[in-house]
């Protein structure tokens, strides 16, 4: 088994930060009760709509629902980069 | 005496809920208190089995709440541990016969006894987590490094704090050789997306397995880790908070946990 090793050589995402993410988004979905397709959309839609004003990171972008007694938040974080600069992507 | 009662669930089925509730059972009554576990998976009793004192069984839970018995009657000595004792399930009733109101009740009486109640909750969020949830001081989560598991966990730790209940939460069956690969998720990975106190990381050990085969307390087995772990973590519900929740190590010797770094053994 050289799966690890290998995986790290290429850079490749680990089954546990597959199964990391899709947990998160699972329990996103669960609690907001809509489907992970849409979920993926909004993300998407967000990330153009962030992006038209600031250079973002999109793999760092994460999407949270914080829930208190009568209320959802959904949270959007995400890194922002300082400046558009001969940056590569 | 005023009894603290304690309820082990975790939404899903089959991650240890049972064995965690005899092995932390076992080590607080080794520690001196006076312990009953409580087993409320009515119409599928296992506890008793765990703890091999199936054959000691006479009354059980049901004939304790409707009166068919006293309480004492229906309450089980260990025959190993000092100051331990079971309550049993019935096999032949199902969650419906027992109502939150009557574990309130049966919790009260309890409390008077025994310093600790801790109630073996079944899997599911119906009935019988009504019922074990009632009477519960606190709650102790139990998942395993899994998707599907922690995803359930997150609900049950959801319907507590509904009933502002503080759960906390014990990671079980944790392999470390997968964890360092990359192919299992980590304790932190689990804890960042639960968000709640730890009280215990328990490894994968095949003392379990021999232990729950001939019915003997995994924490008297002086080899075994994950027993080490429960024993921890009982020592961290009888008031030594400050005791470090250790990460279980991996066994094995330097050359091949050499290798295993670089990824050229499994």
């Amino acid at each position: 088994m050289h799966s690890g090793f290998l995986r790290r050589l290429f850079g490749k995402d680990s089954s546990s930060d597959v199964a990391k993410k899709r947990l998160k988004f699972a329990l996103v979905y669960d609690k907001l009760e809509i489907s992970e397709e849409v979920l993926e959309r909004l993300q998407r839609d967000i990330v153009k709509v962030v992006s038209k004003y600031f250079d973002i990171e999109k793999e760092g972008l994460e999407l949270d629902i914080r829930r208190s007694d009568n209320l959802s938040a959904l949270v959007v974080n995400t890194p922002i980069h300082p400046k558009k600069k001969g940056r590569k992507n | 005496m005023v009894g603290k009662s304690i309820v082990i669930t975790s939404g899903k089925g089959g991650v240890g809920k049972t064995t965690a509730t005899a092995s932390i059972g076992a080590a607080l009554a080794l520690e001196g208190k006076k312990v009953v576990v409580v087993d409320l998976d009515i119409g599928l009793r296992n506890l008793d089995v765990v703890m091999g004192l199936e054959n000691r069984i006479v009354f059980n839970i049901v004939d304790v709440i409707k009166g068919k018995c006293k309480l004492n009657q229906g309450t089980i000595k260990d025959r190993r541990i000092e100051n331990l004792y079971l309550i049993p399930a019935s096999q032949n009733d199902n969650k419906d016969v027992v109502s939150p109101k009557d574990m309130v009740e049966l919790v009260k009486k309890l409390r008077n006894e025994f310093d600790f109640i801790l109630m073996d909750c079944p899997a599911g969020i119906e009935r019988g987590f009504e019922n074990a949830i009632a009477a519960a001081d606190e709650a102790l989560v139990i998942c395993t490094p899994e998707v599907s598991s922690v995803r359930d966990a997150d609900r049950v730790i959801g319907l507590l704090y509904a009933r502002s209940i503080t759960p906390k939460l014990v990671i079980n069956r944790i392999v470390p050789e997968l964890v360092e690969r990359g192919d299992m998720l980590s304790h932190v990975d689990v804890q960042e997306v639960l968000s709640i106190d730890l009280v215990g990381l328990v490894p994968i050990d095949d003392h379990v397995v021999v232990s729950t085969n001939t019915g003997t307390p995994l924490v008297l087995e002086k080899e075994s880790r994950a027993g080490e772990a429960f024993r921890g973590i009982a020592m961290r519900l009888n008031g030594q908070t400050d005791l470090p929740v250790e990460l279980p190590g991996r066994q094995g010797r330097f050359w091949k946990r050499l290798g295993r770094k670089f990824g050229f053994s499994r």
